[in-house]
């Protein structure tokens, strides 16, 4: 039972329907001789009104697939056996050089002498042996950057390579010592690979200035921005790799 | 389908709007959904608590959304430290001339946003908001008087701004 007059915590109790019927009676009767207060809850409920006359149009939105509920229980499932590929991608890392395994390690460590090791290592396993499956295709599952997005939120944009003829084909998740890693992996009609790859800076909060190298027959351009160290990596001496050495910003 | 999808596929609209509340972007709401359901099918046969599968999925949500606000904040925070300024935050003090409710619903916090639409839209009790925000009914009630103040003040236009305000 309240006391009356009513505070204000019983008017708005009033106009959520949270008082028992004798309390809002009770209200009721003391609204209709107190026009002040009468107007104050009037107006609350007012603004109520509009609110739920302006949000119902967010409860018309086109269906999303991806949240149906079996969508989500399939992506658990995968999500599960992705983890599992994550530490296979760690193995293969540090088995495939063999005795190279140590000096990846002495890279990463000293990496302002090689910036971005990770980002040749992946492009090598990805776009030239394929030996990892993609976990996004365009054209099957949509877009890139949306899948992008995802995993790396306020990260650049990828760079459009449309002009040299190269456009986004897969997207694949990795794992590595700094951090979750995503490739992108860029291809033209006469099948030729670029990759786009982006991971967090490490620990350290290693960025790094614009910059370019070769390791053996592949080019890497990298670059910081938003928060996260990227990389492009192409075979060299192709016209996209000049293309790639000649742009200042991505 | 069974019942489970079934119940859940009923309080999708309602999860992708009140995400969209929080967030304000469409697609970090249906990311957040996402994120919301995936946790919620997980823990199906142990949390699932009786009562209003609505209420706990509203608190599922809510909880992802702080803890990814915290994370964004902290993250523009490392930044600014790195780079010398920040990126990710609007700033709080936007001064906007709020015209209708709705743009007056978008200026205030996070957790006003959340309350009035659980209230005011949604229609949960006060003791359904009190276990999701894990606090006593009558703070509820003391934060939601506020909410709708605050909701008031700003469709009037009256916001901190003297020098933006049209005299008569």
């Amino acid at each position: 039972m309240i006391s009356m007059p009513p505070d204000e915590r019983d008017l708005h109790a009033y106009i959520d329907h949270q008082l028992s019927e004798s309390d809002r009676r009770l209200v009721q009767t003391y609204l209709t001789n107190n026009p002040q207060a009468a107007a104050t809850v009037r107006a609350w409920q007012q603004d109520a009104e509009q609110l739920r006359a302006s949000l119902s149009g967010a409860l018309q939105q086109p269906t999303n697939a991806q949240l149906a509920p079996a969508a989500i229980r399939q992506r658990l499932q995968r999500q599960s056996r992705r983890h599992l590929a994550s530490a296979a991608v760690l193995l293969l890392a540090v088995s495939v050089g063999g005795f190279s395994g140590w000096q990846a390690r002495e890279m990463t460590l000293l990496s302002t002498a090689a910036p971005m090791t990770d980002a040749l290592q992946a492009y090598r396993l990805i776009a030239q042996q394929g030996l990892l499956p993609a976990d996004f295709k365009v054209g099957e599952q949509g877009d890139m950057q949306a899948w992008l997005d995802r995993y790396f939120t306020q990260a650049n944009r990828l760079p459009d390579l449309a002009d040299a003829g190269f456009k986004p084909v897969s997207g694949r998740l990795l794992s590595t010592e700094q951090g979750p890693a995503a490739m992108v992996v860029y291809e033209n009609p006469n099948g030729q690979k670029i990759s786009f790859y982006v991971r967090p800076p490490g620990p350290k909060n290693f960025l790094l200035p614009r910059g370019s190298r070769t390791d053996g027959e592949l080019q890497a351009e990298y670059w910081s921005g938003a928060g996260y160290n990227y990389a492009m990596v192409s075979p060299n001496n192709t016209p996209a790799a000049q293309l790639l050495r000649q742009t200042e910003t991505f | 389908m069974n019942d489970i999808d079934e119940q859940l596929s009923e309080i999708i609209p309602r999860l992708r709007r009140f995400a969209l509340s929080l967030t304000r972007n469409p697609s970090s709401a249906d990311d957040l959904v996402q994120a919301c359901l995936e946790r919620a099918l997980s823990r199906w046969s142990d949390k699932r608590p009786e009562g209003d599968l609505r209420a706990w999925l509203f608190s599922i949500l809510y909880r992802q959304f702080l803890d990814a606000h915290r994370r964004s904040r902290r993250y523009a925070r490392m930044l600014e430290f790195f780079t010398g300024r920040a990126e990710a935050e609007p700033s709080a003090e936007r001064t906007v001339i709020a015209q209708s409710t709705l743009k007056a619903f978008d200026q205030l916090t996070a957790e006003q946003r959340a309350l009035l639409l659980w209230v005011s839209v949604e229609g949960l009790s006060y003791k359904e908001v009190a276990e999701i925000l894990q606090v006593p009914t009558g703070t509820v009630m003391s934060r939601l008087s506020r909410a709708r103040q605050a909701l008031r003040q700003l469709s009037e236009g009256e916001i901190p701004r003297p020098a933006l305000r049209r005299l008569k």
